[in-house]
């Protein structure tokens, strides 16, 4: 199979980069899963397809907007009533949702090219996104597993808490290398690693 | 030791010596100093010239509401006008500059404008640049002759033309309790808000926590207030659910307890640290906001009151104890209340001798009186001060007797020796973001202010903003506010600390101003005197908002934090009325001037972001000119060395004619439409059917607005029963995903459809050309491409070198063409494939430009034609409106105007004197270049065509068909082209379509 290539270019700079003062502020990092899968349920269907979820992806999900869970493998989150983005370190996440998920209770989209997942991690994590979100990251509003979608002005963002100080956001592959570029520029001032 | 530097004392670090210039000359000053106390502790007395009179001016007051003392701030090359000394902190290096000065501070020319007062007074440009009504100067011209002259003669510190090379940024937080100013209310506040576990944010907009308690000299509980702050600030800093924001101005109230803070973050620093930015402009949405802004005192208006060294009282307490600077040897008093007893007391204490106090009132408390007696000045009741002496330094003071009742001078009086005046007009509660917020702020007649009303849904007061000016009530209210704001029942706040000295009455009495001879300013910045307040009076001005737009009082970046309330009861003394009869004005947003860099935060420069195909970094490395198509890039022509744009898109589209192109056509719009409701939504977004289309073909669709007129057009691939890929416009597709979903919550919310962008999912190259499908065939595997398995519209999957693609055969040049889809990781390998497969056939990379020949040589429609006027007919489209269902427009389409026979339609173009034509110009019958008229439409598109080997053109031309073949004339007096077209069909080249279709 042939490899996906990253939207980045030179833009990815491996290595430290920025005010380390105070420490690593930051990680960044794209984390390329094989898999990102957009699933929407109809109306009512909600249940059956967060079962379906579950029964693939081993991940079981709470009720209300914007819950998620992430393992090793998979992350879930629910961005929009009834949708979620499900994403698996392999390929072919569309085809076993899609055999779980019947045309009857939702439809999935593959969006493993069409979206690129950036990860950043770091105790400055929450402020460096707070420079580009108008989100409450704070763990009380914003805990692990959770998700949300949202904007950086023309930029859309789908957001995951992956971890303590760890964030996953998903954003348009064509958007994608703009994005990178911002989020550096906003972590300098805490000092990031390209990893 | 610096000439007015007490021996000791100040919250300035001492051992760190400072320096820095001011004019060019240099001074040094302490860690801790604000310009504005370095250069009086190094006997500076002379800041600024005024804005319209060239007055010498010193420094007024010690914050944020100082009117006078503005400088220029220098960073290499960037000037930065109009800050207040009193804000700007020093650092080693720092440049200031003074401004509105020519050729110095000292000996400024301009200064001559203070004999023409009488004619520069409210209104002078209403009334002096109505101009004459006849000659060379008629209407605004004489204006505009004297307007560059006013403008170097009056105003500010000049703006500077280098680009502003610092950082700005935003910031986004959120918290429970945002408390706003860290004085003793604010810091009682804050500790009760933080102890409940609540989140909160403390914003100071000075360099250090504390307010008052930094200048006030108090003690609570026995030990200095300073200390006391400090400890609650050590506390609060022990919580991990508080953030400490000072030097941070929270400068808006907006809508939902969203407010507006600057933070300065790098200004009071030689240079900013790495990455960190100059300025950061907080959003901040908090659940309860504490408003503990404190007060303003306010200045007196009598003549002479702008002298440099006439200051505010509490200024000059602050000097003395937050700095350790002292603004006078010899210093007088004038005042309407009590508070300035206290900063008599405490610059006597810090070693200056007090030469009077002169209060308006009759009569005073036996404590000011033993606090004048304890400094050693000579009391002097119901006086007044009707006049300073001295030039650009005060030597003296002029006193009356005055009878404040009646505010009469009856005669009298006699001169005072002091080298500095301290006033004190009583306090103005800053109730601005009160204001902001929508709270009318209610007269209070004991306090002579204006006080915020009870407090509103979201937020609540404490201390001197609700008019409270002793520190212990301060605190009380502060812990009730605190805990309000908190959500936490209310509760005594058990044992009030101990403030020494105890308070003094805090009412004022109702002097505003003393009326004797000379320029008595009430807005110091603007150069407003309470002549011109009366002046705009007795020219018929009732309203204070007039009052304000026609004396410019209170419009200056102070905004008038000192001069709104004189200004409005000398206005309302004029007219005769209470003063809350007269009104007051509004506060709007911002508090302080905020710097336009931080409002734009990064997005400066590139206020957008690049959109890029899989394959950009490709077309950079082959030589190919971007040009940006929305936030898109895209090439516009892959030049040879030497070519100039035309000679390289007719290379490209005659290439393809000739064997075969490829262009990048992954910014299309792709919509995935999925769900068992697909085909009929589709049906009814289109104007043709979609229902009936077999899986794995394409069908091109038209869609309408719901007005009849045409709105975006594409190909849709049926890729499963209910799984289709629509494609729309480059520009369009954000257009068409809203109108697609609009119709789908809001209209027909029963329709079982999902609908996702893959824009970024797919990487499409398009190959056309006569020799598309050999080069094609030779690299896909998987599936055949000939025309049984791939006819026109056939939608067959492969792979190109072990990357999965879908191909389907549809044409824009109107070659045979195909358009290969793959997942855009997989882009550039598959561009590469099939840039190599068709080397031995010589097949060239293509752009724009040459997609654009090839599209209007085939008379097909882009968004120049499809320009939200056209109708599907006038693009002769009419055979795509289905007739056998409704769709979205076919309601409104057949409508009188939008069937019209003179409508512009769609025409072809041939250019006859064999010269280019552009878009935008005119088609006429007879072209009149004197007097140019009788368009019968405009050209939308036009390339030389290499297949036609001339210039063309498709136009929009009222009578269209029937003009085929009839000779026209082009008319763009813009270029100056005029010339002879002929009329013809929109389809130039190949109008059966033979090679498409192969």
């Amino acid at each position: 199979m042939v490899e996906q290539l990253s939207p980045l270019g030179q833009a990815f700079r491996p290595g430290s980069h920025g005010n380390f003062a105070n420490g690593t502020g930051v990680t960044l990092s794209e984390i390329a899963p094989g898999s990102i899968v957009q699933v929407a349920a109809w109306p009512g269907e909600q249940k059956k397809v967060m079962t379906a979820l579950a029964t693939v992806t081993g991940l079981k999900l709470a009720d209300g907007a914007g819950t998620g869970a992430v393992s090793e493998r998979h992350a879930v989150f629910g961005f929009a009533p009834g949708k979620f983005l499900v994403t698996d370190t392999s390929e072919g996440l569309a085809a076993a949702l899609s055999a779980k998920i019947g045309i009857d209770i939702g439809t999935v989209t593959d969006l493993s090219h069409g979206r690129t997942a950036i990860r950043i991690d770091g105790p400055k994590a929450e402020w460096v996104l707070g420079k580009l979100f108008a989100i409450d990251f704070e763990p009380a509003s914003f805990p692990v597993g959770s998700g949300i979608a949202t904007a950086h002005h023309d930029i859309f963002a789908q957001i995951q808490r992956s971890g303590a100080e760890r964030f996953d956001l998903y954003v348009f592959r064509s958007f994608a290398r703009s994005f990178w570029k911002m989020l550096c520029h906003a972590a300098d001032e805490v000092g990031y690693e390209v990893a | 030791m610096s000439p007015r530097r007490t021996p000791s004392g100040g919250r300035i670090d001492r051992l760190r010596t400072i320096r820095f210039t001011f004019d060019g000359t240099a001074y040094t000053g302490h860690q801790g100093d604000t310009l504005a106390s370095a250069l009086l502790a190094n006997g500076v007395s002379l800041f600024a010239r005024s804005f319209k009179y060239h007055r010498p001016r010193g420094v007024l007051t010690a914050g944020i509401d100082e009117p006078n003392a503005l400088v220029t701030v220098l960073r290499g090359e960037v000037r930065e006008p109009n800050l207040p000394a009193t804000m700007v902190e020093i650092y080693d290096g720092l440049v200031a500059v003074s401004q509105n000065r020519f050729p110095s501070l000292a000996y400024d020319v301009s200064a001559i404008n203070q004999l023409g007062g009488r004619f520069l007074s409210a209104g002078f440009y209403y009334k002096t640049f109505m101009g004459p009504v006849v000659g060379p100067l008629k209407g605004t011209r004489f204006w505009m002759m004297c307007e560059h002259v006013i403008r170097r003669a009056a105003g500010l510190g000049r703006a500077g033309r280098e680009p502003d090379t610092a950082r700005y940024e935003k910031m986004n937080a959120f918290c429970d309790v945002l408390v706003v100013g860290s004085g003793p209310a604010g810091l009682a506040a804050a500790r009760e808000a933080v102890a409940s576990g609540r989140r909160v944010i403390l914003a100071e907009l000075d360099a250090l926590f504390g307010g008052s308690t930094n200048w006030s000299g108090e003690a609570i509980d026995g030990e200095p207030a300073s200390a006391w702050a400090g400890d609650i600030i050590g506390e609060l800093k022990g919580h991990k659910n508080v953030r400490l924001l000072k030097r941070t101005t929270v400068w808006g109230y907006y809508d939902g307890n969203t407010v507006a803070a600057l933070e300065r973050v790098s200004d009071h620093k030689a240079s900013a640290a790495k990455g960190a930015p100059r300025h950061r402009n907080w959003t901040i949405r908090a659940g309860k906001i504490v408003l503990a802004t404190g007060a303003f005192e306010r200045p007196l208006v009598f003549p002479g009151n702008d002298r440099p060294g006439v200051m505010m009282a509490s200024a000059a307490q602050r000097y003395a104890n937050q700095y350790g600077v002292l603004p006078g040897d010899k210093i007088a008093v004038f005042a309407n209340n009590d508070s300035a007893y206290r900063t008599a007391a405490a610059l006597n204490k810090a070693g200056a001798t007090i030469a009077a106090i002169v209060d308006v009132r009759p009569d005073i408390s036996e404590d000011c009186r033993t606090l004048a007696r304890q400094c050693g000045a000579e009391l002097l009741v119901g006086h007044a001060v009707v006049g300073t002496e001295g030039g650009k330094k005060l030597t003296g003071i002029k006193i009356a007797p005055f009878t404040a009742a009646a505010g009469a001078l009856p005669g009298g009086g006699r001169n005072i020796e002091a080298d500095c005046l301290l006033m004190s007009g009583g306090w103005s509660p800053t109730i601005h973001l009160a204001s902001q917020a929508g709270a009318r702020p209610v007269w209070d007649a004991d306090l002579q202010a204006f006080l915020p009303p009870e407090a509103g849904k979201g937020w609540v007061g404490a201390g001197a903003f609700n008019g409270v000016f002793s520190t212990a009530e301060a605190i009380a209210e502060g812990f009730a506010a605190g805990r309000v704001a908190a959500d936490l029942p209310a509760i005594e706040i058990g044992t009030l600390p101990q403030i020494e000295p105890a308070a003094l009455d805090p009412r004022p009495a109702p002097v505003f101003e003393i009326r004797a001879k000379g320029k008595s300013f009430v807005d110091f910045q603007h150069d407003v005197t309470s002549d011109d307040v009366r002046l705009a009076h007795l020219e018929g001005f009732v309203s204070v908002e007039h009052l304000k737009r026609y004396t410019t009082l209170g419009m200056a970046t102070d905004q008038g934090k000192g001069s709104n309330v004189p200004g409005l009861a000398i206005m309302a003394e004029a007219v005769g009325k209470p003063i809350p009869e007269v009104g007051t004005t509004r506060f709007r947003p911002p508090f302080a001037p905020v710097s336009v860099g931080a409002l734009a935060g990064e997005r400066y420069g590139d206020l957008k972001p690049e959109r890029l195909t899989p394959m950009h970094d490709w077309h950079l490395e082959n030589d190919a000119t971007m040009y940006s198509a929305g936030l898109w890039f895209r090439p516009m022509i892959y030049g040879d060395p030497g070519e100039t744009v035309e000679q390289a898109y007719v290379r490209e589209a005659g290439t393809t004619r000739e064997t075969a192109g490829i262009v990048d056509v992954s910014t299309l719009g792709k919509i995935a439409v999925q769900g068992p409701d697909a085909a009929e939504f589709l049906d009814r977004v289109y104007t043709n059917i979609f229902s009936t289309l077999p899986v794995g073909k394409a069908r091109y669709g038209l869609m309408l607005r719901e007005d009849g007129i045409a709105f975006d057009d594409g190909t849709t691939w049926r890729l499963g029963v209910n799984d289709f890929l629509m494609t729309t416009t480059t520009a369009n597709a954000g257009k068409v995903m809203q109108h697609l979903e609009y119709f789908l919550d809001v209209v027909w919310p029963d329709l079982k459809v999902h609908l996702t962008s893959v824009t970024d999912q797919w990487a499409g190259a398009a190959i056309g050309g006569p020799k598309a499908r050999e080069i094609l065939a030779s690299c896909v595997t998987g599936t055949k491409v000939d025309n049984e398995a791939l006819p026109f519209m056939g939608i067959v999957h492969g792979e190109i070198a072990g990357a999965p693609v879908m191909i389907c055969r549809l044409s824009f040049s109107g070659e045979m063409a195909f358009e290969v889809y793959s997942g855009a990781g997989h882009g550039i390998h598959v561009w590469e494939a099939l840039i190599e497969a068709g080397k031995p056939q010589g097949m060239v990379p293509y752009g724009l430009e040459a997609l654009g020949t090839m599209r209007i040589e085939k008379g097909h429609v882009t968004g120049a034609e499809i320009d939200g006027r056209t109708t599907a007919r006038d693009l002769h489209l009419g055979w795509m409106l289905s007739k056998k269902k409704p769709f979205i427009g076919s309601a409104m389409m057949d409508r009188e105007g939008l069937i019209a026979s003179d409508r512009l339609e769609l025409v072809g173009l041939i250019s006859l004197d064999n010269r280019p034509l552009s878009g935008g110009a005119h088609i006429v019958m007879e072209a009149d270049p004197e007097n140019p008229h009788g368009s019968l439409g405009h050209i939308t598109a036009a390339c030389f065509s290499p297949a036609l080997g001339k210039y063309i053109a498709l136009a929009l031309v009222s009578g269209g068909k029937a003009l085929h073949g009839k000779r026209a004339q082009v008319s763009d007096p813009l270029r100056n082209r005029f010339g002879p077209v002929e009329i013809v069909s929109n389809h130039f080249f190949d109008p059966e379509g033979k090679r498409m279709h192969g």
